[in-house]
């Protein structure tokens, strides 16, 4: 019996022995592992503080990302950043696994709308606003409603990288050999049916991208005056279930047409390079302002024009949106440095020459100005379209909710059903109803 | 047992002698204690492990279970609400569930008659075993990869190889992965492609099998399919049941291909189990809710085997029960 109690002290010093060890070495999870040599000075003055960042984005982002971190490591030799990055697929599961382990990166790309709301609604990201009140994130000259779109209750959790709209991408080349004319800034749904079923029809490729449901219901609905979610984020923000119905039944009949593709083509896209646009196999696409790069990328001699989407109502559905957004997570033990790496993303201008509008046009107009002269064709009809955008929009929507993702997860797999056929498009906007009304009720 | 032996000895040693002679007892105790303690010493790392990494985290999901707990927020106590919502309120586990059962259902019966036959073929052949042995196996050492996955979506895809090659002999082509009809079916020949290691238990069965029965049985006349039925087989029961197990827990617990081949598409027709509560831990930050589905899970693998080892006297033989 004695001898059992000692062996088991034994045993028990032994996993307190552990314990400390792996917490010990938690804590300097700052440091990289094959640092030690640095470690040692670590309470020096010069000592070498690792940020991680992360990133989602196509391969022409994760090129410029390493050179502008490289840009600022040669400017801040103090610090150095370790970059991970993925495709947006597959990005916030990654980063859910890692605010599970309590072990998020210091400088986080974030989404506006349900991600960002997820993640302030689970109290994961540090409020900013001191950073910018002491200077250490200069945002002087960035109006108010840009600086709003990062903001949830009151705190300052995300810095807008660029701005950033919905676009209408269409290849001007299969427009004239279809010998349609392009599309007008007052074009319509009918236009925009009409225009793909005979590019279809000429081109025997297709003449649009099926719509992605998660973005462009929610402007489908704007531009008749409602929102996806309601004020206080408890219900849906329209009572007619007709709006979507029109909207599955529009997009199932181009299916049926053969004008755009169902969803066996749309599941083999694996990143925006892949796109049917950017491999010249459809003449529209709706998409983001900044992969206007990735989206010319594959296919540089194609005459890839933008245009606001179809109305009526546009200037009621189109809006302004922050591209992407710089957090901080509340875990990080650098927080200091991190925003550092954010002030030199957001003012230097090295950056944007780097990345050009891949993460959005420049928030400040005096980059805008210096950056006009030097502009590549591509960003230079970025930056003229967001200038269009800006006068003819309305403001974004701010109202989603925390399970908003969930939401619109069930929005895409019930778009799918109707696709299939599995579902009528009236059913299918009544099952979408109830399942969201379970989701936000619960 | 012999070391408890010499403890008891010692004990009574102690209990009966006086002060003086235990100090002179003392020093061997000492060593022993010290045997003792090296012997726990070098099993600490698995006693730590198990209790750090297995024990500790199926306790702590249990207990998250009765929880609401939501990443970064707190967890409060909800008894049986997550069980019961699961059941009776939450369509997409049932088809998740729904969908599990299939793919189980199919897919494990199809890899072990697969690798039994591929085993019995290896049985057979005389020359370059261990080149056969390593091609046949090689799948199953990648099979877990990721990269097996994205290959299998090359493969399946549009643009894919299938489809060319049905394309060049002028047979119409498929979305493979695309039709909720037969995303799954690739899944389930992705699980019966991956035969190598239940093939190689087979084939050590094969082995252990004494050609003298064959030899008996030819001489009696007993045929090439005769000899499979009356004489394999039923030598071959044991290592059957083993591997009918192993691959029910695994075919139940299939996460990686669905989540990189299909991602559980198209209209959920591949959301295996795993698959659905990784999403929902991990996409809608449901923790609790996903700790009782991974209960559920143990409970539905425990059933299961229960039932294979209880109906395992019918028709498992064991040659020492003769």
């Amino acid at each position: 019996m004695f001898h059992l109690k000692k062996s088991l002290a034994f045993l028990l010093v032994m996993m307190m022995l552990a314990l400390t060890a792996c917490s010990g070495s938690s804590d300097t999870t700052g440091e990289p592992s094959g640092d030690s040599g640095k470690d040692s000075s670590k309470d020096s003055e010069d000592s070498v503080v690792t940020l991680r960042m992360s990133w989602w984005g196509s391969q022409s982002r994760h090129d410029q990302t390493k050179q502008i971190i490289d840009l600022f490591e040669k400017e801040n030799p103090n610090i150095k950043i370790e970059p991970s990055f993925t495709g947006f697929d597959g990005y916030f599961d990654k980063m859910a696994a890692e605010a599970a382990g309590n072990n998020l990166p210091d400088i986080m790309q974030q989404n506006f709308g349900e991600y960002l709301n997820q993640y302030a609604d689970k109290d994961l990201l540090e409020d900013l606003t001191p950073f910018v009140e002491n200077g250490t994130i200069n945002m002087d000259g960035v109006s108010d409603t840009v600086m709003q779109s990062g903001t949830q209750g009151g705190k300052l959790l995300g810095i807008p990288t660029g701005t950033n709209s919905l676009v209408a991408f269409y290849n001007q080349d299969m427009f004239d050999e279809a010998g349609v004319s392009a599309p007008a800034d007052d074009w319509t749904w009918d236009d925009y049916a009409k225009a793909s079923e005979e590019i279809a029809a000429a081109t025997g490729k297709f003449g649009a991208r099926l719509m992605e449901p998660k973005n462009l219901i929610e402007y489908f609905l704007r531009t008749q005056g409602y929102k996806m979610f309601n004020e206080d984020g408890t219900g849906l923000g329209y009572d007619d279930d007709q709006l979507l119905v029109d909207y599955f039944n529009m997009n199932k009949e181009l299916v049926e047409k053969k004008a755009v593709p169902a969803y066996d083509v749309i599941q083999q896209i694996k990143g925006v390079e892949d796109e049917l646009i950017a491999r010249g196999d459809a003449a529209i696409d709706f998409r983001w302002s900044n992969q206007a790069t990735a989206v010319t990328a594959t296919i540089p001699d194609a005459n890839i024009q933008m245009q606001v989407l179809p109305g009526p109502g546009n200037d009621k559905g189109m809006y302004l949106k922050p591209a992407m957004l710089w957090s901080i997570p509340k875990s990080s033990e650098h927080k200091e440095e991190a925003a550092k790496f954010i002030n030199f993303f957001i003012n230097n201008i090295e950056v944007y020459k780097i990345a050009g509008s891949d993460r959005g046009v420049p928030l400040k107009q005096e980059i805008r100005d210096e950056l006009a002269p030097n502009l590549t064709e591509t960003d230079k009809k970025v930056f003229d379209y967001i200038t269009k955008v800006t006068e003819n929009s309305s403001p974004i929507d701010d109202n989603y909710p925390a399970a908003a993702s969930e939401v619109l997860d069930r929005l895409a797999t019930i778009d799918e059903q109707v696709i299939y056929g599995q579902l009528s498009p009236e059913e299918g906007a009544k099952q979408f109803r109830q399942e969201a009304e379970s989701i936000l009720g619960n | 047992m012999e070391i408890e032996k010499n403890r008891q000895v010692e004990t009574e040693e102690v209990i009966s002698n006086k002060p003086a002679q235990i100090r002179i007892l003392r020093p061997k105790k000492k060593n022993k204690d010290f045997q003792n303690g090296v012997g726990y010493l070098f099993v600490s790392p698995f006693i730590i492990g198990f209790f750090a990494f297995t024990i500790f985290p199926m306790l702590f999901s249990l207990y998250l279970s009765f929880t609401d707990y939501e990443m970064g927020g707190t967890a409060t106590w909800v008894g049986l609400d997550n069980y019961i919502r699961m059941f009776t309120n939450d369509p997409l586990y049932l088809d998740a569930l729904n969908v599990t059962f299939f793919y189980a259902g199919v897919a494990v019966p199809f890899r072990l008659v697969f690798s039994l036959l591929v085993a019995l073929a290896l049985n057979k052949v005389v020359e370059m075993v261990g080149f056969y042995r390593t091609m046949l196996y090689l799948p199953s050492v990648v099979g877990g990869s990721i990269a097996i996955s994205i290959m299998w979506r090359q493969l399946f895809g549009n643009d894919g190889a299938l489809n060319s090659l049905l394309a060049a002999v002028g047979l119409p082509t498929h979305s493979w992965l695309g039709d909720p009809n037969t995303a799954i079916w690739t899944l389930i020949l992705l699980y019966g492609w991956q035969f190598g290691s239940s093939m190689l238990i087979f084939l050590a069965g094969l082995r252990n099998i004494p050609k003298m029965y064959y030899e008996a049985s030819s001489i009696d006349g007993a045929g090439r399919l005769k000899q499979f039925f009356s004489i394999t087989l039923p030598m071959l029961t044991p290592v059957i049941l083993f591997n009918l197990i192993m691959q029910v827990i695994n075919g139940f617990m299939a996460f990686t291909p669905s989540f990189v081949v299909t991602n559980g598409g198209p209209m959920n027709s591949t959301m295996l189990y795993v698959l659905y509560m990784y999403q929902r831990a991990f996409r809608y930050f449901d923790m609790g809710y996903a700790s009782a589905m991974a209960w559920v899970m143990l409970v539905i693998i425990a059933i299961f085997t229960a039932i294979i080892f209880k109906s395992s006297p019918h028709w498992v033989h064991y040659e020492s029960e003769k």
